[in-house]
């Protein structure tokens, strides 16, 4: 079923990874697609454990974390950004560690514990950073503010002290296009400050 | 996006196979570490693999361990744990640094070694999809175009660079790489891993279709050896490289014993300067020498219509770091 | 200085933070309806092309493909799309990359991709231009019949203008010039660069019977809910927009985007209701973004440094759709008796040139502060007295401010920033890592107008504030809540804002030009006074009784204006051999009137600032010349700010006493991006001695200009 022109196209460029469709036309002929869309695309199975709760699921291989969560657990607040790994509004902690949950597949994820904003308040009580980011005002438009969160919480989960170098390293892969990062990281250096003096 | 299968081989020798037999059968094949920068393409349409086969269940390509002849480095270790890894920051800083300054926190808690060793090149024009030669057209749309991020070293008939931090690294510390086939596997130094343009135009390394780049031998770290990486870049995070360099000095006494001078961002590939090593070993190391060397680096380079600003950048970046690491 | 106040003034966390922190504001993304398709838009890969044939029949034999729009079954015209050409939804002749050619709504985002793959299209490529002044030469392929200059645009008349420059006058400049002691000309180029907004649009689209509800991030439910009934041909009762929580936009989500509109259109063709989600790249190449001008100075001066004559000759490259003035500002931050601006707006291949904070002045501030600073220097004049002895006393000296702060957010600016003590003579340095520092000025505009406002108190004490705002990050809702709760007399607590729905909240006139605090917060102040007199008169309501107050006044200013003014200061190092830049220290001065919250006003000046860092010495959206394809489009290719680029920035407010507006707050919002990229330009020249003309200031400028 494989469409002939791919094919030869592969045999031509000698690889094993065919450039499709939607090239800038120029004057080159553009490579035609397959004859229909997949109708049923390929599936798994996969478990996650999310903000402590267990899901089985299956979902399509070429879906995203970001998709899982959004669409399918309704955990929107994920937010995303950019869809390619540039802005830092899809982060949630998996396994621990801050990771762009629009660059990762939901098959990859596969058992694996997966903490999104959603799981950072328990019950009534916000996590000190939320609470750090309403006073510090933190979130201007508000839709890098999650992966913000997340990536703040991967660093004082790892260093709870961390200077002011190592809070702006951490928070790096963090875009906020309102650029209110002053406010981010007095808020993140006052959560550090929050929970050393809870003991 | 286009929908592909997803599988998770046990073993290397079972990836191998299945990437094997995925195209023997017709089909197209994606290998996959950490996967951030893989899944931008078949977004961005790229690449339109049938299948994707996942490196992540794979046993035995995890871990860091040092042995008496060096140290192994899986080629799934992320580039988080290379750049945080005790030994690798005491002895093979070079590695650590190029490591600590890839993208952002977030691709360095998936993005591996070997995938950030292979990665496909980020020149506008292949990443945007024109037919240039990287995505199997004609032309390398840089010549005559936005060029002030391409080559100034081994350029033709594409002008790439290649992406890598870690690679010129590696290079400088003399590493060598365990590729894996379905029907051998070899050992390749660094330095003959990657190709030019002009030994073949789709590809930047020695990998075939079928193979995957399974570890990483570093040698054992010498007396008075000690390594650096600086890297250049037009914001403060996720950039690559405008140019960097990855220098492994053995110094005793003032004078250089030993010397690796490598550059990124300047070349199709990771770009060896061997004839600033030669002038530099035997030398007291002085500014005046660092001078000679940034001079020396930069002797063959040729610029394009906007990157020649890139020729006096890597000659102070070249003499800076000689300065710094001897100082 | 103001007087102090209750409740208004005192630094504030958002009213909605918890909801911000926590995950649960409701952004357009997040609206998920039963049967809800998933649409994707067709664009043009060529810059300038003619649809030969666009064929949909693979596509719709799909299963799960529902909808198919193109030009052929699709003629609608974008109201808000060009105020002078119509612009359609789907146009044919396509006249930039990323044009919309066809859009799909199916059962599945990823189906819906596929779909696009599957809409044949036959283009015949055109010539193309991308930049203004070749547009405007002889041969120059026409974008339009007639040429490419684009008519005169007015807010006020929206109409088909003349395809002439704009031009403003006064005094002589030849006579100025000639008066001159001293003639100074220079040529400053800026470059389109994307608002980059966080959130990408999205927009849904339900018709329940004849009624249309979109949810849509928007700067403006009103003048969106105005757009989709002008364009849609359906009356406006029949027209819902809703926008809860809102993403940012910086200008790039004024009034409707054809995105509403094509929702909007499937979701009628189809009979369910879509979700259109616009990729990063769509929204980088297929929105709009900050106009790129040409701008050539002609300036006469005294020796001592007293302005004689200003000209400016410049040309802004609109792309192929006219939204904004594509003007070029900051002349009237100067005190100057004659002046002539000539400013040719232009058609070209390219996205969009349209509204992007501060909209005509960052780039006017870089060109025209760089040749103030240029006139300083070259004449020995410290560059903080050379901007007290010329800036603006009245506006376009004749008319007077309704308060200005302008020469303390200089004077004290200077003090704050240690700029005597910083100060060295240009280029002084002898290494090659360099500091250097640089002042510039600006603002904006705080015009009254009109907008309304209704207060209800019930008997528990609550007073609920229906605006027709979002709040789209500038803290909106908290400022409404401030003032409200002072003008009242009831405490913070006890007020709930609504906003962000057209059927539940009255008239407003939209987040874009600073204009919400004065326009809207001043209906709330005169339904106030109502409230308060009917509170006065009866007590507290009771039971389910409620005392309602409603205002839509409109006022206007005469023979006064009124602008928010700022003097930033800049510190950097510049690495001439690396060609890096760094800003080091970095003051900013804001008279903004009465701050309403000094917490979120300081947290817009700060953004505003290291937004124009970014513009300074980053972004750009780089067009292939030899294809007219962009090819750096996203947050990668655009090296936006981040947390590691992004210095200290330190923040203080000159409050001047203003009597117009709520409490005598003015503009906030837009002025602080206004003055940075002059004072960046200017502290770049400073340290390395020579100066950079051309935006942004990349390394290879520097380098090059070092060596």
């Amino acid at each position: 079923m494989k469409p002939i022109t791919r094919r030869s196209f592969l045999e031509k460029s000698g690889t094993g990874i065919a450039v499709a469709g939607t090239i800038p036309a120029l004057s080159i002929p553009v490579p035609q697609r397959g004859s229909s869309p997949d109708a049923s695309a390929p599936t798994s199975q996969i478990q996650l454990k999310v903000n402590g709760q267990a899901h089985r699921i299956e979902v399509e291989d070429r879906w995203t974390l970001t998709e899982v969560l959004r669409d399918h657990l309704g955990l929107t607040g994920t937010r995303l950004g950019c869809d390619r790994g540039e802005c830092g509004a899809c982060t949630v902690l998996l396994e621990g560690k801050n990771v762009y949950s629009c660059s990762y597949l939901a098959v990859w994820a596969d058992g694996k514990d997966i903490t999104t904003v959603e799981g950072l308040a328990r019950g009534d009580e916000l996590d000190p950073l939320q609470q750090a980011f309403i006073t510090h005002d933190g979130p201007q438009c508000g839709f890098c503010t999650s992966g913000q969160l997340m990536s703040a919480r991967a660093l004082l989960n790892d260093n709870p002290h961390p200077t002011e170098k190592e809070a702006r390293q951490a928070m790096a892969g963090n875009v906020c296009r309102c650029s209110n990062y002053n406010r981010y990281l007095e808020a993140v250096l006052a959560a550090a400050e929050e929970d050393t003096s809870r003991g | 996006m286009k929908s592909f299968t997803h599988v998770n081989p046990k073993s290397l020798q079972e990836t191998v196979s299945l990437l094997k037999e995925s195209r023997q059968g017709g089909e197209t094949t994606a290998v996959v570490g950490g996967g951030s920068d893989l899944l931008g393409m078949i977004k961005e349409e790229r690449v339109a693999p049938d299948v994707v086969v996942n490196l992540k269940t794979v046993e035995g390509l995890q871990g860091i361990d040092s042995g008496s002849d060096g140290v192994r480095i899986g080629g799934l270790v992320t580039v988080d744990e290379l750049s945080a890894h005790s030994l690798i920051r005491s002895q093979y800083t070079v590695l650590a640094e190029a490591a600590q300054s890839v993208a952002t926190p977030q691709i360095r808690n998936v993005g591996t070694v070997a995938g950030n060793v292979c990665q496909r090149p980020w020149c506008w024009y292949y990443r945007e999809g024109f037919p240039c030669f990287k995505n199997g057209g004609e032309r390398c749309f840089s010549i005559i175009g936005e060029n002030q991020f391409n080559a100034i070293f081994g350029g033709g008939p594409s002008f790439i660079v290649h992406p890598s931090d870690t690679a010129p690294a590696l290079m400088a510390l003399g590493a060598s790489f365990r590729i894996v086939g379905p029907d051998q596997e070899r050992w390749v130094p660094a330095s003959e891993f990657f190709i030019l343009p002009r030994e073949n135009v789709s590809r930047e390394n020695v990998l075939a279709e079928d193979e995957v780049l399974a570890e990483i031998r570093l040698p054992k770290v010498e007396a008075g050896e000690r390594s650096h990486y600086v890297k250049v870049m037009d914001r403060e995070t996720w950039t690559h490289a405008v140019v960097s360099v990855a220098i492994s000095l053995q110094v005793e006494g003032g004078i250089c014993r030993k010397a690796r001078v490598v550059l990124g961002g300047v070349a199709p590939i990771p770009w060896h300067l061997p004839e600033v090593e030669r002038m530099l070993e035997g030398k007291r190391m002085t500014p005046e020498v660092a001078g000679q060397a940034g001079m020396l680096a930069v002797s063959g380079a040729q610029g394009l219509s906007k990157n020649a600003y890139k020729i006096p950048l890597t000659e102070a970046l070249v003499r800076r770091t000689l300065i710094s690491m001897t100082a | 200085m103001v007087e102090k106040l209750k409740t208004v003034g005192t630094a504030t966390p958002r009213v909605d933070g918890l909801e911000r922190v926590t995950g649960r504001a409701t952004y357009s993304a997040d609206i998920r309806l039963p049967n809800m398709l998933y649409a994707r838009v067709l664009r043009s890969p060529h810059p300038h092309a003619r649809v030969l044939r666009v064929d949909p029949s693979r596509a719709l034999a799909v299963s799960g493909v529902k909808a198919v729009l193109t030009h052929e079954n699709c003629d609608i015209v974008w109201s808000s799309g060009d105020r002078a050409n119509p612009r359609r939804l789907f146009n044919n002749t396509v006249r930039l990359v990323g044009d919309p050619v066809a859009a799909v709504a199916a059962t599945d985002r990823h189906l819906a991709e596929e779909a696009l793959k599957l809409i044949d299209v036959q283009y015949e490529p055109l010539d193309f231009v991308l930049d203004a002044e070749e547009a405007l030469e002889p041969g120059a392929v026409e974008i339009y019949p007639g040429g490419n200059l684009s008519p005169v645009f007015s807010f006020t008349n929206p109409g088909p203008g003349k395809r002439e420059p704009s031009i403003y006058v006064r005094g002589d400049v030849e006579k100025g010039f000639a008066d001159s002691d001293k003639v100074f000309e220079g040529h400053y180029l800026s470059k389109h660069i994307n608002n980059a907004q966080l959130e990408p649009r999205v927009a849904v689209a339900r018709w329940e019977g004849d009624k249309l509800t979109v949810w849509t991030p928007t700067q403006g439910i009103s003048s969106c809910h105005r757009d989709i009934s002008t364009s849609l041909k359906i009356p406006p009762e029949k027209v819902r927009v809703i926008c809860q929580y809102m993403g940012g936009g910086f200008g790039n989500k004024n009034q409707c985007q054809d995105s509403d509109l094509i929702a909007a259109e499937l979701a009628q063709a189809a009979g369910q209701p879509v979700k259109l989600e616009l990729t990063r790249k769509e929204d980088f190449i297929a929105v709009h973004g900050r106009w790129p001008t040409s701008q050539y100075y002609k300036i006469g001066v005294k020796t001592d440094g007293t302005l004689q004559a200003i000209e400016l000759l410049g040309y802004s490259g609109m792309g192929p759709y006219k939204k904004s003035s594509g003007d070029i500002a900051g002349i009237d931050f100067y005190g100057c008796p004659s002046i002539k601006k000539e400013i040719y707006t232009v058609f070209t291949n390219t996205a969009v040139g349209a509204n992007f904070r501060g909209p005509p002045y960052p780039q006017g501030v870089f060109g025209l502060g760089s040749m103030m600073d240029e006139i300083a220097h070259d004449l020995k004049i410290d560059p903080v007295e050379f901007h007290l002895k010329n800036f603006t006393r009245q506006y376009r000296d004749e008319t007077p401010y309704t308060s200005s702060g302008l020469a303390e957010c200089i004077r004290q600016g200077a003090e704050l920033f240690e700029w005597s003590r910083r100060w060295s003579p240009a280029g002084s340095g002898t290494e090659p890592i360099k500091k250097g520092i640089g002042m510039a000025i600006g603002g904006f505009g705080s015009n009254l107008g009109r907008s309304s406002a209704v207060l209800r108190l019930d008997s528990e004490g609550t007073l609920w504030v229906h605006v027709g705002i979002t709040d789209i990050g500038t803290g909106a809702k908290t400022t409404m809540a401030l003032i409200a709760a002072e003008a009242v007399g009831v405490a913070l607590e006890k007020v709930q804002v609504i906003s962000g729905d057209t059927d539940r909240c009255p008239y407003s006139v939209g987040e874009s030009g600073s204009r919400t605090t004065s326009h809207t917060g001043g209906a709330i102040v005169e339904a106030a006074k109502d409230l308060k007199a009917q509170w006065a008169a009866n007590g507290l309501p009771e039971g389910d009784e409620e005392l309602i107050a409603e205002a839509s006044p409109a006022p206007r200013l005469q023979g006064v204006a009124r602008v928010a003014f700022a003097a930033h200061f800049v510190e950097v190092e510049v690495d001439t051999e690396l060609g890096s830049v760094r800003p080091l220290k970095y003051v900013a001065m804001h008279d903004s009137g009465r701050i309403i919250n000094p917490l979120t006003a300081a947290s817009q000046v700060k953004g505003g600032v290291i937004q124009g860092i970014g513009m300074a010495l980053h972004e750009q959206l780089i067009y292939d010349e030899n294809t007219g394809i962009p090819v750096n489009p996203g947050y990668y290719g655009a090296r936006v700010m981040t947390h590691l680029d992004a210095p200290e920035v330190e923040v203080h407010f000159i409050e001047t006493e203003d009597a117009y507006g709520p409490f005598g707050a003015k503009a906030v919002g837009e002025p602080p991006i206004v003055p940075v990229v002059g004072a960046m330009a200017n502290a770049v020249f400073n340290a390395i001695g020579k100066r950079i003309t051309e935006l942004p200031m990349t390394r290879d400028k520097i380098i090059g200009a070092s060596s």
